[in-house]
Formats: C-alpha cells, sequence, structure tokens
C-alpha cells in the first residue's frame, strides 16, 4: 500500500501542451471586400442606409443598430487621433476617418507616445509589401497639415476576398497536480500504473483524483493496477485527419485495466489488421507494453497487445 | 418583474493565487464543490443542478466543462455551461430557481490563467480580420479607456495608484488572495508600462482559483435556519463589440444592466451598503462604480474617502485579484459573507449590496445583482 | 413551474458545406432574421439573447457571442454564450426558457450556429480529450462513437445493416427539407459499403460538415399571441450529465438521457412515449445513436431497435415517425445541430413544417446533446 499524494507531493514541472490549429475565416462581403481594397490603397466604409451613418472600415452590420442595408463608400485617408495608448504590440490609437461616424482601431507609426495628442490630424501609412492583408494599411501617423478629407461614392473595381487563411497557436502548460504527479512519475521511473481506491474501496479510479466522480466522496489509498485489462468498447480507424498522431488504420480501444473500475484510452496493436474485427472485440483480453523511453506520460506505454491464451470474457 | 426569492446560502473558494502549480483544475474545482456544504445542513444530495463558468480557451481543451463534471459534483444532475463570467451562471441558476424549476443549484467558476498565455484568451477575442492584424486587444481597449478618463476628468495616474495600493492593502488583510508585499504608490508608478497611461499594477491581476455558490429557494433556505441574503435584482447588457463604436468614455452596457437590477430590486436611487465590483484596470473600476450610479462621473475616487455611504470592494475587488471567468461570482460570495458578517469587514450592519461582473474585451459585457439582507 | 413558454418563431438557414458568401456573423444574422419574421417581431421587442455555437476551437474566434451581437443588432441587450459541444442549441434554448419561466424575460431570441468549413473538425474535437489522459490517442469524437456501437452491437443486437436502415430514413426524409445540405437517397447496401471512417461507422452513417444557424423565438404565454395563433409550447425541457470517466459508467445505455427523459415525462404527462409522441427529432451525430435513442427514449424496449426501424414505424408515414426532417443526415452545423431539431419539432406541432409534415401532430418529443455523449437533453412539445 501506498501513501496518499499530499503527504509525498510530486513536484514535476508543467507539462507543455500547444493546441496548433488552422483555419480559412470567411470575412463576409463588406470586410471581403475592404480587405481587397487595402491592396489598392483604397479605404472603403459602409454608409447605412436607415441611419446615413458611414463607418468605417466597412462592415456587413452597422455596430450601433445591426442595419444590414448599406452602400460602400470611399473614405479619405485622413482623420483625426481620439485616444492612445501603448502596449506590447506598439502603439494603438483610435482614429475617426473624415466622414466617419465611428473611429476604428489602429497602430500609430512614425511617432512616439510623448508625441501624440487627442485631436490631432493623422494620415494613412501604407505599406510597400505585397501581402500585408489588413495590413497594407500600415497605421496613421500625426500629420498636423493633413487636409479635411470627404467620404466619396464607391467606384467599384474591388473583387471582394472570399476566404483569410488564419492560424492559431495556443500554448499551455498545464500542471501535473499531485494525482497525476505521482501516477506519471511511477510510470517513468518504475513501469508500474497506479490508481487510488474507490471511496467504497472495491476497485480503483484510474487516472487517480481527489473525490469519486460518482459519489463524490474522497477516494481512498494509492493502489497499483495490473498491466492486463479488458477491451470494453473498439473501433478501427481509417479516418486520417489533422492532428493525427499516427498513420491509419490502427484500433481506438477503451479498456478496463484489471482492478480498474474506469477505463482508459489507448491502440491495440501488433496483430494483423485484415482480421482486426474479429481479433479485437469488447471482451477481449490484452496487455500494455511499454516503452523503452519513457517520459512519463499514457504514452509511455506504447500500446496493448492481444493477450494469447487467456480465456476470453 | 418580480424577483421570486432566491438566496445565496453559502460559498466557498480556494486562496486565489498568481499559480497554483501544485493542483489542477480538477482539484480546486473538487476542493469548492465539497467545501460548500460545510455548515448548511445540506449534502449534494440536495443539489438538483449545477451551472459553471470556465473557458475552453484557458482550459485548453474544448467542452472543458465536460471533464470536470465529476468534480463539480454534476454527475447524474442537469448541467450547463456558461461561457462567460460566473455572475452569468449565478444569474442563470437564480432564474432556474426562481421559475420553480429547482430548489437548490450549484453555480461554479474556475480558471487558471497560470496555464496559457491570457493576453491569448483575450486576443482571440477580437474580430480576426480588423482588429487581430493591428494588435488591438485588451490591453489596448483598456489603456485607451484609461487615457481618455485621465483626460476627460483630470484625474493623475498618482491617484490611480492610491486606488490600486488600497485594494492590495485590502486584499491582504481581509481576501483570500496570496499576496507577498502590498505595493506602495512609488512601486505602482514604477511598475512596468502595459498600456499607456496604466502601469502593470493597475491592470487587474490575473490569479488562479475556484469558487462554489450555493443557491437556494426562500424554502430551502429557511428549513437550513440560516439568515442568508437574497437576490433581489438581476440585470446584464452587452455593448457593441468594435471598441472603437462604443460612447467614448462612458460604460453604456454597465449603466444599462445596472439600471435593470435596481428596476427589479425596487431601487429607485442605489444606495447599497455595500459594493463588490470587477475592474479590469483601476479605471475600469471607477467606470463601473460611476456607472453604477454610485458616484457622479470622475468621481469615484470619492468612494475611497473616509465615511463614503458604500464599501466598495472590501475585499480587494478583482485589482489585485482577478480569476478571469470566476471573478464576478467571487464578488458574489464576497458580497454574502460581508452581509453575513459585517463585523469582520469593519461595516456596521449592512442592509444591501451591488454585485458586479463583467467580461470581454475592455469591458464589453456587464451583469449586476443586488442583494438584501 | 412558473410561467408557460412557447415557441412562437423559428428560422434557419439553408446549410451547406461552405458559405464563403457570409462570415459567421452573417450566417447567425440569416437565421435570426428569419425567427424574428416567423415570429412577426423586431429585434427590438427582444429582451434577451442566447447564443449557442459549439466550442470556440471551431472557428477562431474566442466569446464569439461578442462578435456576434454586433450582426444582430443587439447591443445593449442581455446577451450570454451557452455552449455544451453537439447540444449547445437545446442547452441555449433551455437557458432562455429559464429567463421567461423564472420572470426575467417576456421575450428571448436564442440563435445556435456553428461555421464548421472554417476549421479542422477532427483535431479540434479531439481536444476535448483530457491532455494527460487520453488526447494523444483521440478521434474526434468518432473513435469512441463508432467503439460504443460496437459494444452495443454484440449485447442489443445495433448491427450495422440496422443503422444503414437509419441512414437510408433519413437521407430519404431530407429530400424533402428545403433547409437540409444533403440531399441524396442512399440504399442498405451503398452505406454497408460506403468506406469505412471508424468501423463499425462508414461514410454514410455520417452526418455532413456543415456550415448553418438556426433561431428560435421564445416568448411568455402573456405575449405569444402576438407572434402566432399555433405557438408550440414547451411542456417540459432538461439537459443532464454524466462524469466522462465514471466508474461504472455504461455504453449501452445513455444514463443522462434515461434520467432527462424519466424527469421531464414525469412532468409532462408522458407515459407511453411510442403512443403520446406524433413525431420524434433526436440528433444522430452518427447512425448507431438513433438506434440508442429508440430504446433509451422509450419507443421501444432494449435490444428491440433494429426491429423498430426495419417494421418502418420511425419512417415518416411510419406511427412514431424519427426525424422526419432527415436530422443531422440531412444537415450538421454540429453547435445549432440540437436547435435545429428543436425547430423541426416546433414546426411539426405548429403545423408548418418546411418539410414532410406529419398530419396532425399535436406533441413532439425532441433530443439533443453533445460532449462525449454524456451531455444529454430533451424537450416535449404540444400544440
Amino acid at each position: 500500500m501506498l501513501p496518499r499524494p499530499d503527504s509525498f507531493p510530486v513536484d514535476l514541472p508543467p507539462r507543455h501542451s500547444v493546441l496548433s490549429m488552422p483555419y480559412t475565416l470567411t470575412p463576409g462581403p463588406a470586410t471581403g471586400t475592404t480587405l481587397a481594397a487595402l491592396k489598392q490603397r483604397r479605404l472603403l466604409g459602409s454608409r447605412f442606409k436607415t441611419s446615413g451613418k458611414v463607418v468605417v472600415p466597412a462592415q456587413d452590420f452597422c455596430p450601433d443598430t445591426g442595419d444590414s442595408q448599406f452602400d460602400f463608400v470611399e473614405a479619405p485617408h485622413t482623420g483625426v487621433l481620439n485616444a492612445f495608448t501603448e502596449t506590447a504590440e506598439g502603439l494603438l490609437g483610435l482614429v475617426r476617418i473624415d466622414g466617419s461616424d465611428v473611429d476604428m482601431a489602429h497602430r500609430l507609426v512614425d511617432t512616439s507616445y510623448a508625441d501624440l495628442k487627442v485631436g490631432q490630424r493623422v494620415s494613412a501609412v501604407w505599406s510597400d509589401a505585397p501581402d500585408a492583408g489588413y495590413l497594407s494599411l500600415s497605421g496613421f501617423r500625426p500629420d498636423a497639415s493633413a487636409p479635411l478629407g470627404k467620404v466619396e461614392p464607391y467606384a467599384g473595381g474591388v473583387e471582394a476576398v472570399k476566404v483569410v487563411p488564419y492560424h492559431l497557436d495556443l500554448h499551455y502548460n498545464h500542471a501535473y497536480g499531485p494525482f497525476f504527479g505521482r501516477l506519471f512519475d511511477e510510470m517513468r521511473t518504475s513501469g508500474r500504473i497506479l490508481g487510488v481506491r474507490m471511496p467504497d474501496g472495491d476497485g480503483a479510479l484510474l487516472p487517480p483524483r481527489e473525490i469519486d466522480d460518482i459519489s463524490h466522496r474522497p477516494s481512498g489509498t494509492w493502489v497499483e493496477i495490473k498491466q492486463t485489462g479488458t477491451v470494453l468498447a473498439m473501433s478501427i480507424i481509417y479516418l486520417e485527419f489533422v492532428g493525427q498522431k499516427q498513420p491509419p488504420p490502427y484500433i481506438y480501444a477503451e479498456i478496463l485495466l484489471d482492478g480498474a473500475r474506469t477505463k482508459l484510452i489507448h491502440n491495440v496493436s501488433g496483430l494483423d489488421m485484415s482480421r482486426a474485427k474479429e481479433l479485437v472485440k469488447p471482451g477481449t483480453r490484452v496487455r500494455a507494453v511499454w516503452r523503452v523511453e519513457r517520459t512519463g506520460s499514457l504514452d509511455d506505454i506504447s500500446h496493448f497487445e492481444l493477450l494469447d491464451g487467456e480465456e476470453q470474457h | 418583474m418580480s424577483f421570486p426569492g432566491v438566496v445565496v446560502l453559502a460559498s466557498a473558494q480556494t486562496e486565489l493565487r498568481p499559480a497554483w502549480h501544485s493542483a489542477q483544475h480538477v482539484d480546486l474545482i473538487s476542493a469548492v464543490s465539497t467545501a460548500v456544504f460545510q455548515g448548511t445542513g445540506l449534502t449534494l444530495e440536495d443539489v438538483d443542478f449545477v451551472i459553471d463558468s470556465g473557458s475552453d480557451v484557458l482550459d485548453g481543451r474544448s467542452i472543458s466543462n465536460c471533464g470536470f463534471l465529476g468534480a463539480m459534483g454534476a454527475h447524474h444532475k442537469e448541467e450547463s455551461r456558461v461561457e462567460e463570467d460566473g455572475l452569468w451562471a449565478a444569474a442563470y441558476g437564480a432564474a432556474k430557481i426562481a421559475a420553480g424549476g429547482a430548489s437548490a443549484g450549484l453555480i461554479i467558476a474556475y480558471s487558471k490563467p497560470s496555464e496559457s498565455d491570457p493576453n491569448l484568451f483575450y486576443k482571440s477575442q477580437v474580430e480576426p480580420f480588423y482588429q487581430r492584424p493591428v494588435g488591438f486587444d485588451h490591453r489596448a481597449a483598456m489603456g485607451m479607456q484609461a487615457q481618455r478618463y485621465l483626460a476627460d476628468h483630470g484625474t493623475s495616474v498618482g491617484a490611480l495608484a492610491e486606488l490600486v495600493v488600497r485594494r492590495w492593502q485590502d486584499a491582504a488583510s481581509r481576501g483570500r488572495v496570496a499576496i507577498d508585499s502590498v505595493p506602495d504608490v512609488a512601486g505602482v508608478l514604477a511598475s512596468p508600462n502595459v498600456a499607456a497611461p496604466l502601469r502593470q499594477l493597475m491592470m487587474s491581476r490575473l490569479v488562479d482559483g475556484a469558487v462554489a455558490v450555493l443557491l437556494v429557494s426562500d424554502e430551502v433556505a429557511l428549513r437550513c435556519g440560516r439568515s442568508a441574503p437574497r437576490i433581489t435584482g438581476v440585470g446584464t447588457s452587452m455593448d457593441t463589440h468594435a471598441f472603437a463604436a462604443r460612447r467614448a468614455g462612458r460604460l453604456e452596457a454597465a449603466e444599462v444592466a445596472a439600471r435593470a437590477a435596481y428596476r427589479q430590486a425596487g431601487w429607485a436611487h442605489p444606495a447599497p451598503s455595500l459594493a463588490e465590483v470587477s475592474g479590469s484596470s483601476a479605471v475600469g473600476e471607477l467606470m463601473v462604480l460611476e456607472a453604477a450610479g454610485l458616484a457622479a462621473p470622475g468621481r469615484g475616487l470619492d468612494l475611497l474617502e473616509h465615511g463614503s455611504p458604500v464599501a466598495v470592494n472590501r475585499s480587494g475587488g478583482a485589482l489585485p485579484a482577478d480569476p478571469i471567468m470566476a471573478t464576478g461570482l467571487v464578488r458574489l460570495a464576497e458580497a454574502a459573507r460581508q452581509l453575513s458578517n459585517p463585523g469582520r469587514y469593519g461595516l456596521a450592519a449592512p442592509r444591501s449590496a451591488l454585485v458586479h461582473g463583467t467580461g470581454g474585451v475592455g469591458m464589453q459585457s456587464h451583469c449586476f445583482m443586488t442583494l438584501e439582507v | 413551474m412558473g410561467r408557460h413558454v412557447a415557441i412562437v418563431g423559428v428560422g434557419q438557414t439553408h446549410h451547406s458545406r461552405r458559405r464563403t458568401d457570409v462570415s459567421q456573423a452573417g450566417l447567425v444574422r440569416e437565421a435570426t432574421d428569419r425567427a424574428l419574421a416567423d415570429a412577426k417581431l423586431t429585434m427590438e421587442d427582444i429582451d434577451s439573447v442566447v447564443v449557442a455555437s459549439g466550442p470556440v476551437l471551431f472557428a477562431a474566434v474566442n466569446q464569439p457571442e461578442k462578435w456576434v451581437v454586433d450582426a444582430i443588432g443587439a447591443r445593449l441587450k442581455p446577451v450570454v454564450r451557452i455552449t455544451s459541444g453537439g447540444g449547445s442549441g437545446l442547452a441555449g434554448a433551455l437557458q432562455g426558457y429559464y429567463q421567461i419561466a423564472g420572470g426575467q424575460a417576456e421575450r428571448v431570441l436564442v440563435v445556435a450556429y456553428d461555421k464548421l468549413s472554417e476549421g479542422a473538425l477532427q483535431y479540434s474535437i479531439s481536444t476535448l480529450y483530457d491532455p494527460f489522459w487520453g488526447r494523444e490517442f483521440a478521434v474526434g469524437i468518432m473513435g469512441f462513437s463508432a467503439a460504443y456501437w460496437r459494444a452495443r452491437m454484440d449485447v442489443l443486437g445495433h448491427t450495422e445493416e440496422a443503422a444503414a436502415m437509419v441512414a437510408v430514413k433519413n437521407r430519404q426524409n431530407a429530400l424533402s427539407n428545403p433547409y437540409a445540405h444533403v440531399k441524396q437517397a442512399v440504399t442498405v447496401e451503398e452505406v454497408l459499403n460506403s468506406k469505412p471512417l471508424a468501423w463499425p461507422i462508414k461514410l454514410l452513417d455520417v452526418p455532413p460538415i456543415s456550415d448553418g444557424a438556426a433561431a428560435v423565438v421564445l416568448s411568455s404565454e402573456r405575449m405569444a399571441a402576438k407572434s402566432t395563433d399555433r405557438p408550440a409550447w414547451i411542456r417540459g425541457m432538461g439537459y443532464f450529465c454524466e462524469a466522462d470517466n465514471a466508474a461504472a459508467r455504461s455504453l449501452l445505455v445513455s444514463e443522462p438521457l434515461a434520467l432527462a427523459a424519466r424527469r421531464i415525462y414525469r412532468s409532462a404527462g408522458i407515459t407511453n412515449p411510442r403512443r403520446q409522441f406524433d413525431v420524434v427529432e433526436v440528433q444522430e451525430p452518427y447512425t448507431c445513436f438513433e438506434l440508442s435513442y429508440y430504446e433509451t427514449l422509450g419507443l421501444c424496449q432494449p435490444g428491440e431497435a433494429a426491429e423498430l426501424i426495419r417494421s418502418g414505424a420511425t419512417a415518416a408515414d411510419g406511427d412514431i415517425p424519427v426525424n422526419p426532417s432527415g436530422g443531422c443526415a440531412g444537415a450538421n452545423p454540429i453547435g445549432a445541430a440540437g436547435l435545429i431539431r428543436l425547430i423541426e419539432g416546433a414546426a411539426q406541432v405548429m403545423g408548418k413544417p418546411a418539410g414532410l409534415r406529419i398530419p396532425n401532430a399535436k406533441t413532439a418529443l425532441v433530443q439533443s446533446g453533445g460532449g462525449w455523449a454524456n451531455l444529454r437533453g430533451i424537450a416535449v412539445l404540444s400544440a
């Protein structure tokens, strides 16, 4: 019997995890057209039909009223600075383009925080980079001599951008906590799988945790769990998808280890995949096969293999 | 419109720490979901439903409530995830009890911003075409808001620093917040520039933690024999997404939400004994207090003065401890505690409290709740 | 329960694989406009808005209700987002229901959507799994759904043929649904011979991946008549869960769904579901789920689902039609799917389904759910 985790804290550095997601975002008509127009160094706005309000850059919906009926307009490249700040991203301001009824947030360039003043005139700065996207308009710079611009009718000649590729990278440092810490430490160092006893003492929770999900009562002492178990459910994966860790086909399985009351998710392999349907079923007995190099994760178990010679459940 | 009796019977909260390295989400959550029943005579079996607040983006998992249901005590109960500050979860729970659909509910909110880059939490909230590419985010919004506020009202950054120091002092002495040392005014002013004119310490400090609040019907509260505050009014409102298109110098959504809560509570003039509000920055907190009508525009700092009619953020509020997604529910738990144990907070016979939560970039969304004893 | 609540207006988009003509927010606007028009209301009449959508990783916008608010003209209204994976739409409607039943609002707009063409679906769904415990082996929800079906196959006789009949029925029904995204009749043989994706799940057991939005207007009794003289009354609605890795979690029956059915049937006076319901709409992310729901919802006894589908009882002209709309097989914008089921059930009892009409439908059962099949809810509607 092993002690409770709080008496032997395992201090692992957090586990780094990255979610790296590709996207193809749809900007919609107003934004798509504006993005395309910016490449031609034109700034578009929407003039909403019921209110007459001009919003720059163009939006499909009036932020005030939700009005969806609008005409594009060509906005001037000059305006007034209404607010500003400096963050790790640089200088940012709220600029009211001449003739617009709302501010727009953008970068402030060729200046410093100390030189900025609410009410000062600004003018657009354009990028020479061919694929700058929205940043074709690099930002605005103070320009005392910027003439007062006017909103003009839209001249046309712009093919809207329909899709904007995008990527989201989210980084995490997940704490192991007392339970996963102990579990993975034991898996890494000794190749043992530990759970904690159910509150009623009958069987073990795997992964171990402080509170049993059903009774909501504290779990019991640590207990080693056998490395053999029974397949509760399985499917044969042929699907390919972004982020997949291994090439199909392979077997997804939910496995109940002997002595555990809760399942783990893993793969069953090391078998003739053409006979997978008959070889692996609910009730099939399996055994953990460990990797030589262990890092402290469920993946330290390379896979589960069929347990030959044992009577099938 | 009436609001039938819903009582804030009990609450439990972990310490709010910059990082709970030694615990997972489930550990924090189960700590509060078990402790909340202490002294109530109720158990989890008496609970009809769980409403929870948390964020997939902060948690690094999709439908993150799914993985925490057992820890929350939700197994085989009704459960819903409100992906907004926990005060909205409490509002949902209150409506459910008011409807007669349940007599006891557990409201749970938690977060561990220490596990991710919380700037991404906010950056990923702004629309991806115009605002994200230029680096516009929550900090920028708070900075611009502050720059305008200071210019409009002639408030000094030194005065903001004094507000921050007071809040940290209160948190250190009364709140359940891990604080190594309380900064002084010079320390606040010397902290790094985060969103000029705001310094690091003028922004709310993100912390890890969990909180659970037990809401029950009047009848259950009577049976428990506990005198506990009742929720008498709720109001919420969301402003436009585009920060640049919001009314300059005001938190219009906070004004609307506060008015709705007061109307429901029958408060002709807001005069709560105490207020627990969430400000994402020192200026944000002042603007909330002013939007709620507790101070005239630009006069929020007056509420710090001795003899102020409203005891504001005796817990320290969100500036020293902002567990995103749980901040508003912590305010509710704090306000209920202050009404129940006024002596410990230096309060004399308080009758009512105003509770506030906020969400979104530049405090786009607001929820107010009134409590009365 | 407090006050009575009715569905007085419904609307949905024409769902498709990819809408490049509107943004996520624009998609939400389309469904909103239709539901408001159906309820003869404008946004000004709405007290409160509930936005429901699937996990934010589907579409790269965190807390998207804060973006969507501009597109629906809901500035300064109460707006909150409920999310519950595939069950988001129904869970969102439940929040709106309680706002009215609890006296907080007279009319609530509930709008649900997902624009699944924008992200990497299986990858994002795989992040449902615990980063420490199983994520590296996850195959969206398809891997485990197929595995649970495999478990039910032996014990309950939910054969591949029976599931194929579900595909045939739902795809047939979808042909009449103007909003459906997939309109293609299939045969049992075609389903059985279709490409295995996560055996026993095959390509034609799987619904499409869709861009789509749906909206309903919920109303108090007092205001309902202003919108329609034939609302769909919500006689009961609930949404239950089970802890994912709870000891002894049954793979054979959805316990939270059984619990929801027991509770809601009791409050709605349903004692014989097969006889009392005129029409049923279930959210079948894969065909195998529909078989399981027959049993859990009490349309037949455990082990009789294969016979129920084979008998034709759940066909549009059967005695207990299930998914006359075509179900998810017709369109599957995940976060909206539950609300679409609610709309289709409501439209039947309101006497105005866009697709196949079940004659004299007075009482409808709607099922939805999400997560690892561990979040499950139902609604009972009546004319």
